[in-house]
């Protein structure tokens, strides 16, 4: 009984230093990266993985089923919507030019931005082209 | 052992709220503010988890809860409405020495910079090899902004017509930037 209590301990402690580990990883790399997408990288680490092992710890400690699932429900929850936020500043951040393209080893979305700015570009001749014609015509 | 772990959890997630106010203080644009924000939200909720702990109680799962629904409007609102930076902000957040954080290394040239469009113009005139000189060192760096505004210049359009409303915050990210320029 006091061994099994001992490694609840044991394990409760080493998953809230996991996660409080995960939280400066974050909190440094916000401070030390020069990026925006490297600092979102960072970022990420509490949402997901550090969450979890709180989470864990919590479900150790109070080893009842029903708050287990709320305490699981909240990071799933959080599994879901953390993507949707990165996607939407990475997005955000790549059209505002918050980045620098000469710190990027690859830039794979710069082929369909140029695709897509020529296309643009050609149409909105055409349009004007029409609109200048169309008058007369 | 228990209270040890407790209390090393808690300061580093402390530090980590530090940093990220830091981060929020000295973020050369809003996303950073926004991702930082987002930071701190997460790991005020990681402390009320290590609270619960603890104590082993659950008064605070609501909280848990409820910043896993909510914590992402935030960001999703702003980045939605973020403000195109503006062709001389762009210069200068193009500068190395422009944001510290960058760690530029610190290439101490051009410490008068001119804007680009002055500086041709003048090259043009003097064919001056002082002026020259800057671009042969980094021909990228001066090259690129038209460039990528030209890459850009679709999403640019679509959001000066929220320029008006803007405009304002687009002020304050640019002399943000001059003043990281100092």
């Amino acid at each position: 009984m006091d061994a099994a209590e001992l490694i609840g301990e044991i394990v409760v402690s080493v998953l809230l230093l996991v996660g409080g580990l995960m939280s400066l990883a974050a909190g440094v790399g916000l401070v030390r990266f020069p990026d925006l997408h490297s600092r979102m990288h960072a970022a990420t680490k509490p949402q997901v993985l550090g969450l979890l092992a709180l989470v864990l710890a919590c479900a150790v400690t109070w080893g009842s089923w029903p708050w287990v699932g709320v305490i699981l429900f909240a990071w799933a929850l959080q599994l879901l919507t953390a993507p949707v936020s990165a996607h939407m500043v990475g997005r955000a951040g790549y059209r505002t030019k918050h980045f620098r393209p000469e710190r990027l080893t690859e830039d794979e979305l710069a082929a369909a931005v140029d695709r897509i700015n020529r296309s643009d570009s050609s149409r909105k001749a055409a349009d004007d082209r029409r609109a200048i014609d169309g008058p007369r015509a | 052992m228990l209270e040890y772990a407790y209390w090393i959890t808690q300061s580093l997630l402390a530090i980590s709220v530090l940093c990220a106010t830091y981060r929020v203080f000295r973020g050369p644009s809003v996303l950073d503010r926004v991702i930082s924000v987002d930071v701190i939200l997460i790991v005020v909720a990681s402390m009320f988890l290590t609270d619960m702990v603890i104590n082993d109680s659950q008064e605070y799962i609501v909280f848990v809860v409820a910043t896993a629904v909510i914590g992402f409007l935030g960001a999703v609102a702003i980045a939605r409405f973020v403000a195109v930076r503006r062709p001389e902000s762009w210069r200068i957040g193009s500068d190395p020495q422009a944001d510290p954080g960058l760690g530029g290394a610190s290439t101490a040239h051009e410490p008068e910079a001119p804007n680009s469009e002055d500086e041709t113009a003048v090259r043009r005139l003097l064919q001056d090899d002082s002026y020259a000189a800057p671009e042969l060192q980094d021909p990228e760096e001066t090259a690129d902004p038209p460039e990528s505004q030209r890459n850009t210049s679709w999403f640019q359009a679509l959001a000066r017509s929220r320029a008006a409303q803007q405009g304002r915050g687009a002020d304050e990210d640019a002399s943000q930037d001059r003043e990281e320029d100092r």
